[in-house]
């Protein structure tokens, strides 16, 4: 990836981040979507396994930061997720809007499914409550989200022509 | 160049393996160090993060909170306009308590159901009848004074006939008994229905704008003393034996809601000294009003008096005469009458008629063929 390629890719991540937290928290849905998700798979799919594994936990630390009981679970999630979304590149990275809606949402749920297991927070009924319900919702709208956002930051996001 | 990727995937799995095992490690430490450490990330490098997201959630609390607000700003402007016929209804049943508890015994209360446009308002259906012990041409009365006479009765409500309407007549007086009169409605001109006639009245006897008009007793429906109106002003009629005042009714019939009807067996004890009050606060106004007007007088005739004196004294210094017989203050400044004297007889012979000594010297031409 060129230097201006990496600048871009950083400014579109840093862009979703602050999404992340500020229009996240003004929507405040029930099955919210998931600004962090859609940078790490954009940021993974750009980078290598290894570095990706990185900016997955640093990632989930930071997100963790924010709800300290579960500390490590969102790290464990995030790293795992982009490990495989950059290992899967050559499957799932094409420039095709509803591959990359799956690839957002399956991103999404896997994230999910991890996070709520290792939380270890909800049980029972609940936990297959949320997730098979409420973060399949929060993975769709995730996608939704992030194929608009693909859509309108396409000029930051495509590889440079050189 | 396969080597080179085993390589590659095994370095990646060595750094997915550590951050999985620090993940691990993170999620079993315990509270006593979890907290630390999430709070000195959310301290340093994350703190534009935190704040960030401090501020969308304000954000969002705002506006959730603003339909509320609104709600509640809307609730309150409602209530605020409330508040005022509240006021009113409050001081109209306040007023109706004193009367109840000066009239003491011997009266029904009711309230006047109004079935039509207010300006209509001839009659009115009372919420009690004759199990409440209501006859008929009972006088039904408000705080203020009159209101009108019951002509219907039912056992549980009853109908009356409001003072404007057209066959309502009562015998009315001035307080002090001095000017009796027919008070009944003032049917025409634009106020038609909402003011009140004293027809009828001798005409010696005067009555002055703001005087209390209450009824007399006299005809055996209306007790004596229960206010009518107050004199507005006198006004032309085809009688010529008497004079018409026109009062300003002390009830309003679009405000009438609450009422008292009383009863027979309380109009043979009177009502004296009920409405007392409302007559001694009305002379006491009047007294405020004339000894207002006599301290304007006495001031007026006093600085009248002060600026005489200081222009006298200024034309006696400039030595011309003292201008008492052009004083500007005449007009207010009362002036003894002089005393007229018979005329002396004109002793000094003089001329009957006057001379010109001097030739005319008209300046105007004459017009041709005019003589002077």
């Amino acid at each position: 990836m060129s230097m201006g390629g990496a600048i871009r890719a950083i400014i579109s991540f840093l862009i979703f981040v602050a999404l992340h937290y500020t229009l996240r928290p003004l929507l405040g849905w029930r099955a919210p979507m998931d600004f962090l998700i859609l940078a790490l798979l954009l940021a993974a799919v750009r980078v290598r396994p290894s570095t990706a594994a990185v900016i997955g936990f640093v990632l989930g630390l930071i997100s963790d930061s924010l709800a300290p009981d579960a500390l490590g679970a969102g790290a464990l999630a995030m790293t795992t997720v982009a490990f495989g979304a950059s290992y899967l590149k050559a499957v799932f990275f094409a420039d095709n809007l509803v591959l990359n809606a799956f690839f957002f949402f399956l991103g999404k749920w896997v994230f999910d499914i991890m996070y709520f297991i290792g939380e270890q927070r909800v049980h029972g009924v609940e936990l297959v409550q949320q997730l098979l319900l409420w973060s399949p919702l929060s993975a769709a709208v995730t996608a939704a989200v992030g194929v608009l956002l693909l859509f309108i930051m396409r000029p930051l996001l495509e590889p440079s022509p050189a | 160049m396969a080597r080179a990727i085993r390589s590659n995937t095994r370095v990646d799995l060595i750094v997915l393996s550590a951050c999985i095992v620090l993940a691990l490690a993170a999620r079993a430490l315990p509270n006593t160090m979890r907290d630390p450490v999430a709070t000195g990330m959310r301290r340093s490098f994350l703190a534009p993060l935190v704040m960030l997201q401090e501020r969308s959630e304000k954000g969002r609390q705002s506006l959730l909170a603003a339909d509320a607000k609104q709600a509640y700003l809307d609730s309150l402007s409602l209530n605020s306009m409330k508040a005022g016929s509240l006021e009113g209804e409050n001081d109209r049943l306040r007023k109706l308590i004193g009367l109840g508890s000066r009239v003491r015994w011997g009266f029904v209360p009711a309230e006047a159901l109004h079935g039509r446009g207010i300006r209509d308002e001839t009659t009115v259906i009372l919420s009690a009848g004759s199990r409440a012990g209501v006859s008929r041409l009972s006088p039904v009365i408000a705080p203020e004074g009159l209101v009108g006479v019951v002509d219907q009765v039912d056992p549980t409500m009853s109908h009356a006939m409001l003072w404007t309407h057209p066959d309502f007549r009562v015998s009315a007086m001035s307080p002090d008994g001095t000017a009796f009169g027919i008070a009944q409605a003032h049917l025409t001109g634009a106020t038609g229905g909402y003011l009140i006639e004293l027809r009828g009245v001798p005409f010696r006897a005067t009555l002055k704008p703001g005087a209390l008009i209450v009824s007399s007793g006299w005809g055996g429906v209306w007790p004596r003393g229960i206010p009518v109106g107050t004199v507005l002003e006198e006004i032309k009629t085809s009688e010529g034996w008497a004079r018409t005042y026109l009062l300003r009714p002390a009830v309003n019939p679009a405000d009438v809601y609450s009422v008292m009807i009383l009863r027979r067996d309380r109009l043979a004890k009177g009502l004296e000294g009920v409405w007392q009050s409302v007559a001694q606060a009305d002379a006491a106004a009047q007294r405020i009003v004339v000894s207002g007007d006599s301290a304007a007088r006495t001031a007026a005739l006093a600085e009248a008096a002060a600026r005489r004196a200081v222009i006298d004294s200024m034309a006696r210094a400039n030595g011309a005469p003292p201008l008492g017989a052009f004083d500007s203050t005449r007009a207010v400044t009362p002036r003894p009458t002089p005393i007229r004297r018979p005329p002396r007889p004109d002793t000094t012979p003089r001329d009957t008629v006057r001379r010109d000594s001097v030739p005319p010297t008209d300046t105007i031409p004459l017009r041709p063929g005019t003589t002077r």
